[in-house]
């Protein structure tokens, strides 16, 4: 790309040989392929697997079509929207819990530099454990069922929520926060509206976004046990019972484009 | 009409107040319909029914105890066999950093095998380079399916299929990461400079030299930082995915649960964010000078 010399006297790169830059990008490239080949003979990915695995999934797709509602649509219809309630349920209880986080992380809130380090470290902690791994950690605490898959999603939010939090009272705008102090109100009256007009829009649209996103995770809880679709799916692929399997993803799809769709008009009219 | 000043006065009062009015009206009934959901979510989530026993934040507390393990400092680097020491609760950590590898391997596969699957896909779906809708449409399409899919129910069909292991696991994320990443390409890449692609077409360059020259120099660094971007992602999903016999450390922690070993949770769970937070950092800085790169080139 760069084809000016930097200065003076030196020659331009392009009138060097080409042969010393060639031959370092080929070793580097098969060194890549070299362990990436290396890891996937670690991890046992033979052709053969691969090709038999292959053969089966062919089969299994095969029975999909036509999907079937197995007599069960009821059953299907509520158990979605129990999924759709636990997403609900958690994605509240992680707006609730973030909020003060999200405060005490905001710099502009907490200027001590280190405790605002360390805090965000923490969240960043945090925001490694997947919804899944809270969700099996949960399930073994409360036993099957919904509960531990709501608290789950909550745990998997809260810092994720508290981060943004923090970052969206950081970055609104001090001037009508000052501007409501210069009129001489109280302080409440200067967050009410100084902050929250700027920032309840913002927080609301994250909000809804985490509605979607939980929408998406609930569906995957139910697979380890914690209630909705996913429990609902894990049983139907279990009896390889795949035409059912493709009604259900079917639908499913078709719920989280309809939530996707509200959401983004909820959104746009936010904003 | 009696145009006096007062009338105009009253007629905006008269607006105002029914302003004000259907406003409060709407905020109330949006209110209340969204209560209605919350109420009916909590309510059907059993998040206070006494059949576990009513008392949440109680049971949490309870649970956060039971898992952190007994340390006792005098006794804390002694060997595996005293209980309270540090061997003690990671006993089997050979066995756990052999796992945390193999998600690492998992996620790193993944990433390269979908995100050429994404270069691909993304070359196909981009209005400038490909000048046939119909396959725009179905590529694109078909990478809005795959992002939708949820993972771990790929992963079920593909353990199935293919058994127990890392290989299930490897393609569910190649798929996902497609997925996601090919929308990102493809909006990359209809963002390229057109100039050097008109220089190109002067030249009377073919497709595929049009792509090698004008466009991925432009891209790559891109490319790359969405990549590294999405390694990150995959690692914390290799680590879950594990759970439905998709191999790496969530096979671990499926069994430490199977035997309720409440220290191991915490002791595999340090272990996993451990692991992502140390390629994230890994990542983020070859991300920043990917980018310093980019900005430095131009």
């Amino acid at each position: 790309m760069t084809l000016v010399a930097p200065s003076g006297d030196t020659a331009p790169p392009a009138v060097h040989s080409p042969w010393p830059g060639l031959i370092r990008g080929t070793f580097a490239t098969a060194a890549c392929l070299a362990a990436l080949a290396a890891m996937m003979i670690d991890l046992k990915m033979a052709p053969e697997t691969l090709l038999s695995g292959s053969s089966k999934l062919g089969r299994f797709i095969a029975s999909m079509v036509p999907p079937s509602d197995g007599g069960d649509s009821l059953r299907i219809l509520r158990s979605l929207a129990e999924t759709f309630a636990m997403a609900v349920a958690g994605t509240a209880l992680a707006i609730v819990a973030a909020l003060p986080l999200g405060l005490l992380g905001a710099k502009t809130v907490v200027s001590n530099g280190l405790l605002h380090f360390l805090f965000r470290r923490c969240l960043d902690i945090f925001r490694g454990v997947p919804a899944l791994v809270w969700a099996l950690i949960f399930i073994s605490a409360f036993g099957l069922g919904p509960f531990a898959g709501v608290v789950a999603l909550a745990f998997a939010d809260i810092p994720n929520l508290a981060k943004l939090f923090a970052e969206t009272l950081e970055n609104c705008d001090r001037g009508p926060v000052e501007g409501a102090r210069a009129s001489g109100v109280s302080k409440i009256l200067e967050i009410r509206f100084g902050l929250v007009p700027q920032v309840a829009p913002v927080l609301a649209s994250q909000c809804l976004y985490y509605l979607e996103s939980n929408f998406r995770h609930a569906a995957v809880l139910g697979i380890v046990g914690a209630g909705g679709i996913g429990f609902e799916l894990d049983e139907r692929i279990r009896i390889f019972a795949f035409d059912q399997v493709a009604y259900i993803v079917l639908l499913y799809m078709l719920c989280v484009a309809a939530l996707d769709f509200v959401s983004r008009q909820l959104r746009a009219r936010l904003a | 009409m009696s145009a006096g000043p007062n009338s105009v006065v009253e007629t905006f009062e008269l607006a105002r107040r029914r302003a004000l009015r259907r406003q409060w009206l709407q905020s109330g009934l949006g209110l209340l319909v969204f209560s209605l959901i919350l109420g009916v979510s909590f309510q059907r989530s059993q998040l206070f029914s006494s059949e576990i026993g009513g008392d949440p934040l109680g049971r949490i507390g309870e649970f956060l105890v039971r898992m952190t393990p007994s340390l006792q400092g005098e006794v804390l680097f002694e060997s595996r066999s005293t209980p309270g020491s540090l061997a003690s609760w990671y006993y089997d950590l050979p066995v756990w950093l052999a796992a945390i590898w193999q998600t690492i391997e998992m996620a790193i596969i993944a990433t390269v095998l979908g995100s050429l699957g994404a270069v691909v896909a993304s070359l196909l779906c981009a209005s400038n380079l490909m000048p046939w809708r119909p396959v725009r449409f179905i590529v694109r399409r078909s990478l809005e399916v795959t992002r939708t899919m949820p993972d771990l129910v790929l992963a079920l069909i593909l353990v199935a299929a293919f058994g127990v292991g890392p290989l299930p696991g490897v393609i569910t994320l190649s798929i996902s990461t497609m997925g996601g990443l090919g929308k990102l390409f493809a909006e990359i890449n209809e963002e390229v400079d057109p100039r050097q692609l008109e220089a190109l077409d002067a030249a009377g360059a073919g497709t595929l030299n049009k792509i090698r020259y004008g466009v991925f120099p432009q891209v790559l660094p891109a490319y790359a930082s969405y990549g590294l971007l999405r390694l990150e992602g995959n690692l914390a999903a290799a680590g879950a995915l594990g759970i439905v016999g998709a191999g790496g450390i969530g096979l671990e922690l499926q069994r430490a649960i199977t035997y309720t070993e409440y220290n191991t949770y915490l002791a595999i769970l340090i272990l996993m964010v451990s692991m992502i937070f140390l390629i994230d950092l890994l990542s983020e800085t070859i991300r920043h000078r990917l980018i310093r790169l980019d900005e430095g080139g131009q």
